[in-house]
């Protein structure tokens, strides 16, 4: 997890208290409820100039830092994330 | 052309069904206009074993699954919507201790409802009203237990239950969405009613407001403490939202069964039907009817057999029928209202019971607010930008 990303990141956990965020902190406690994903969504695709799969749009994305870190790394580095293959259209 | 014979279990359950509803047709004009709880209704659910329609065989029950409880809440809404939801209500807390209590709990629990108990939900709250994913009401932990104080505006059934699921923000935690859901017995459990019953319709429903309070083992959360959610994504919601279309196909069904039995009975109302308005409202309400009936059937199928109900494509769809029952049945009873005028519309005492279907469909779109669902909906279609169909 890079800096840009826990600063996109941070003013969305509003129970986040002091100290790093950890992959493994998980983002419901800490205050994303689930009608900000789409915000968090759209804050890391502006803040990285990408957009994230629509495979990646699941409960399990959003559940930790790690998590969505992962998808988003994958699109950087253009390596399939934790969502593909396989998860393709419904 | 012959209607397709059904035999086996399913034609053992509607027998169950009938029997049921015999009891509540014969209680359902004074429950409604009382506004007091079905409890022969219930009584009879009891004896048929209903109540544990979705508890597996080995703890006693009838080892049924949803498209079980679709299929009997669709047979009780023709007679009793209130009835209906009541019933398709307990099955949901049913379905969630099956699928999510720990295995002490579970093994603990599914025998006790075989015999007959009756589970009411306790997830509003006084500022987040129907609002699943948010509690205020605190618990406070000692030891193993947790300390209850929980004010609820809305709780079908609740004075008549042996038990409740209740949603009660997880201990000690700072944020408002840690929810857990939380089993507790009624001997375990102050409760009191906080206000009266009065509503327009869903009268036979009693579901006044509630205060409840005691000290709960810890033991007895369902699921991760904290994680209601992965519940509701599951089970919750999906159970909630085909019980209730199921309670609503059911009453809007019954209507339109009882308008046309009224227009071929021999007499006077049989030359009617050679009026194209009437013919073509007939025609909206039975159409209005089907498209219900086709999304619940899929529904079924999606809840049934998907692996992640979490991705935007399925949450939609089960949101969609949830939304489109509640008006589609509302609608198509109106329309019958037109149909067939004042007389047989409007009146109360009219064989064709459209104005308590009407009075009672009238909550569909407030129950979850369709609202409020629109809006979950809406983000939910941001993060399916291609637009997947399930």
């Amino acid at each position: 997890m890079d800096e840009r990303f826990t600063a996109v990141l941070l003013p969305f956990l509003k129970f986040h208290t002091d100290g790093p965020l950890e992959p493994e902190s998980d983002l419901r406690g800490l205050g994303l409820d689930s009608m900000q994903a789409i915000d968090l969504l759209f804050a890391i695709e502006d803040a990285y100039g990408i957009s994230l799969p629509d495979e990646a749009m699941n409960d399990t994305t959003f559940a930790t830092a790690g998590n969505l870190w992962k998808e988003v790394s994958a699109v950087l580095t253009g390596q399939p994330g934790a969502a593909a293959p396989g998860t393709g259209a419904a | 052309m012959s209607a397709p014979v059904t035999t086996g279990p399913e034609r053992t359950l509607e027998a169950l069904a009938d029997q049921v509803c015999a009891v509540a047709a014969r209680h359902a004009d004074h429950a409604d206009e009382t506004a007091v709880f079905p409890t022969e209704a219930l009584a009879e659910l009891r004896r048929t074993g209903l109540l544990a329609l979705l508890v597996e065989g080995r703890h006693g029950g009838l080892d049924g699954g949803l498209a079980d409880m679709v299929r009997v809440t669709l047979r009780l809404g023709r007679t009793d919507m209130s009835l209906a939801m009541i019933f398709a209500m307990h099955c949901q807390q049913v379905w969630a201790i099956a699928r999510h209590a720990g295995p002490d709990l579970r093994e603990r629990l599914l025998p006790w409802v075989a015999e007959g108990r009756y589970l009411a939900s306790v997830t509003t709250g006084e500022s987040t009203g129907g609002h699943l994913l948010t509690s205020e009401t605190g618990v406070r932990r000692d030891g193993d237990h947790l300390m209850v104080e929980r004010f609820a505006p809305v709780v079908t059934g609740g004075l008549h239950a042996d038990g409740f699921l209740m949603t009660v923000r997880a201990a000690d935690a700072e944020s408002p969405t840690a929810v857990s859901l939380l089993f507790a017995d009624r001997d375990q459990l102050t409760v009191e009613a906080a206000g009266a019953w009065r509503p327009m319709g869903m009268r036979a429903s009693h579901s006044p407001p509630l205060r409840l309070s005691g000290r709960i083992p810890r033991a007895q959360i369902i699921g991760q403490d904290g994680d209601f959610r992965a519940i509701v994504t599951r089970t919750f919601g999906p159970a909630a939202h085909l019980g209730w279309s199921a309670a609503w196909l059911g009453t809007a069904t019954g209507a339109l069964a009882r308008v046309l039995a009224m227009l071929r009975a021999p007499g006077r109302e049989r030359t009617r039907t050679s009026s194209e308005l009437l013919l073509t409202r007939l025609s909206r309400a039975r159409q209005r009817l089907d498209v219900v009936h086709a999304l619940l059937a899929r529904t079924l199928e999606t809840v049934t057999t998907a692996d992640d109900l979490s991705r935007p494509p399925l949450q939609l769809q089960i949101n969609a029928l949830k939304i489109t029952a509640a008006e589609e049945c509302h609608r198509a009873v109106d329309d019958l209202v037109d149909a067939v005028g004042m007389r047989h519309g409007y009146l109360k005492d009219s064989p064709t019971g459209l104005e308590r279907a009407l009075r009672d469909l009238r909550s569909a779109s407030l129950n979850y607010s369709n609202d409020r669902l629109h809006l979950v909906d809406g983000k939910l279609a941001l993060l399916d930008p291609e637009v997947h169909f399930v």
